[in-house]
């Protein structure tokens, strides 16, 4: 088993009307909420968590992509992985991903991202997803074409990344007469790619197709459980067996020395992030033509709704992972048997409102005391259902 | 009003795809292009127009009933699209009619093509970019807060705890997809299209309901103002839905200006 510790980079100071006051906290939440000098605070705490968690020994620190939203403040994760490449030196740095449909300019990413392979030597991972659905309205992106400027803009990437030879690229989204990626990453042959999927079949096939990394985002555990199998399925028509470790679940995790201790601190932080920063209505999610219509259909045959519930039902749901080191472990263990294995953790460890002190805390648990208990968990191969 | 059950038809366009289509009545022919809503179906408005004319009301690609035509995704190969449909009909020219999206692509053609066009009837047209007056954004509009836009007196809602129809949401998407291929960016506009405008030459109505929530009524003015010798009408106590609102005052408007332009 892997272990990252990713980073959403929350803004958790609402205002106490918010969920009266607002019905999003992404697009059309006012930024006249936003206060810069808490902005300055966060980046250096938040770094700041992420630089500890590779001093403590997690594989990976990842970060992602957020436009316009309180719910993360990374619009560029680039930024983020450009100032960890300089103040880490063991764990991958993975970006998680960057949003290339809803780039203007996709060579760009790939120009990035090989100057982040070289700075850190070698250790980024180069996820890709297409903005969530607000991101869309955000940057005034046609969601029609989310599904094919991303394909589009990924093929580029790679090609960019793995050719030797200059070439020209004229496509139905971008042309490019001259493509000649200076710099080349060091990777070969290139980073490796993670997809983090939320129920798109489009995107489980995707991934297999290139035997990419398959990331879930948070939902019920029989909901992921339905991606995972779609993932493995779509392998096993492929004729292979997907490694565990291209299999990569993401979840919020609390750690404290008890359970009980754990619960207290947790509930409002997890609260914070279902019912708060991932308050955003259907129609901002799912703009139209996000999501084909085989998509949609299982989406609302699978009864996936909103991300609001009770602190009870997220825990119950395995949609946040809480307890003593202890329970965490066999936790996640009991969902690694649910899920039908895995060999990657990307766990959330500044959950919502949490304060950095308690994010150091759980962390130094979990490295300490959970990772070494679960290590061997996920290394042989999941059969195919 | 005609109670005849207009024709149900579907037309091939050159292997690209099958247009569905509504016609019925008789005399002049009038291609009636729909609004956002509304495809697929056959509304009283319709019904009424149809009692003095030939009238033709075809689905747009990716909406009612047509089929998706992915290659077109602007308004440009809407106006394609719809030279294609006139020439399968075998129609040099006809009148065309639109409601809102209908109505900028019946600009659009009239501005392409104005020697196919015999008059042009715009209710509550969108296409113009006029940024002081921009439309609403229906597509980031909850669901529930729609017919309050749309209405002047919008229906009762339904019961919030009716389950959903899975084919009614999937066949909503799918309508509000080929709108968005469309309509997302430039919005609901094609910021060419007003200094075009002069290149109308059929008699032009341009017609507004007097509480347009979702095209603010400067629109409709500065469509009045651009075509060469259009005429201005205002249906009252009316919201954007405008002819599903008001079928008979928008068939009486729209009748009476044919018949004078027929004269």
């Amino acid at each position: 088993m892997k272990f990252s510790f990713f980073h959403l980079m929350p803004y958790p100071y609402l205002p106490d009307d918010f969920d009266t006051a607002y019905d999003s906290a992404s697009l059309t939440y006012p930024n006249r909420n936003f206060d810069p000098e808490q902005g300055v605070q966060l980046y250096q705490r938040y770094l700041d968590e992420l630089e500890y968690a590779d001093v403590l020994g997690f594989d990976g620190i990842a970060v992602n992509e957020h436009h316009q939203s309180t719910y993360g403040l990374m619009p560029s994760p680039n930024l983020m992985a450009a100032s960890l490449a300089r103040r880490t030196s063991r764990a991958r740095i993975m970006v998680l991903g960057n949003a290339i449909g809803i780039r203007g300019n996709p060579l760009r990413v790939a120009e990035e991202i090989a100057m982040l392979d070289l700075m850190s030597g070698g250790r980024v991972d180069s996820g890709f997803v297409r903005g969530i659905g607000w991101e869309y309205f955000g940057h005034s992106i046609n969601p029609t074409k989310s599904r094919a400027r991303f394909n589009e803009a990924h093929d580029l990437i790679i090609k960019a990344w793995t050719s030797d030879e200059m070439f020209s690229w004229y496509g139905d989204n971008y042309e490019y007469r001259y493509v000649n990626l200076w710099p080349r990453p060091v990777q070969r042959p290139h980073p490796p790619v993670y997809i983090p999927g939320s129920g798109s079949t489009e995107t489980m096939q995707f991934c297999a197709e290139h035997r990419y990394a398959y990331m879930s985002v948070y939902a019920p555990t029989k909901i992921v459980r339905r991606w995972f199998d779609g993932y493995r399925s779509a392998a096993a028509d492929l004729g292979y067996t997907p490694d565990p470790e291209k299999i990569a679940f993401s979840v919020p995790i609390y750690v404290a020395d008890t359970d009980q201790r754990a619960h207290e601190e947790a509930k409002p932080a997890v609260e914070w992030l279902y019912n708060k920063g991932l308050k955003q209505p259907r129609q901002l999610v799912q703009p139209p033509g996000y999501v084909s219509p085989g998509s949609l259909r299982g989406m609302l045959a699978s009864g996936l709704r909103g991300f609001a519930a009770p602190y009870e039902d997220i825990i119950a749901n395995g949609q946040a992972v809480v307890g003593s080191p202890a329970s965490v472990a066999e936790r996640l263990g009991e969902l690694h048997e649910q899920l039908g294995g895995f060999g990657q953790i990307i766990g959330l460890f500044c959950i919502g409102t949490a304060t950095h002190a308690q994010v150091m805390h759980s962390s130094e648990l979990f490295a300490g005391e959970v990772m070494p208990a679960l290590r061997s968990l996920g290394v042989s191969a999941a059969p195919a259902p | 009003m005609s109670t005849d059950a207009p024709a149900e038809d579907y037309l091939d366009l050159s292997g690209s795809g099958r247009v569905h289509l509504f016609r019925a009545g008789a005399g002049e022919p009038v291609l009636f292009l729909h609004a956002a809503g509304g495809a697929g179906t056959w509304p009283e408005f319709h019904a009424r127009l149809a009692a003095g004319f030939d009238v033709i009301a075809p689905d747009h690609p990716g909406f009612g009933k047509s089929d998706d035509f992915p290659e077109a995704d602007d308004i440009t190969d809407l106006v394609y699209h719809y030279l294609d449909v006139l020439d399968a009909l075998g129609l040099e020219s006809v009148h065309v009619a639109g409601g809102s999206f209908g109505g900028w692509i019946a600009a659009e053609l009239a501005v392409h093509s104005p020697h196919r066009v015999r008059s042009l009837t715009l209710l509550s047209a969108a296409g113009l970019r006029l940024p002081e007056y921009p439309p609403a954004d229906l597509f980031a509009t909850p669901p529930e807060k729609i017919p309050a836009l749309l209405f002047r007196n919008p229906p009762p809602a339904p019961s919030p705890d009716a389950e959903p129809d899975i084919d009614a949401v999937l066949a909503a998407y799918r309508d509000s997809t080929a709108l968005a291929r469309f309509c997302w960016k430039p919005f609901m506009a094609n910021p060419k299209l007003e200094r075009r405008l002069r290149r109308i030459t059929a008699p032009a109505l341009v017609v507004a309901p007097d509480d347009d929530r979702v095209i603010p009524a400067q629109h409709a003015k500065r469509y009045a103002e651009r075509i060469p010798g259009a005429r201005y009408a205002e249906v009252s106590d009316c919201g954007h839905a405008m002819y599903f609102e008001k079928p008979a005052e928008f068939a009486d408007v729209v009748s009476t200006f044919l018949n004078e332009v027929n004269r």
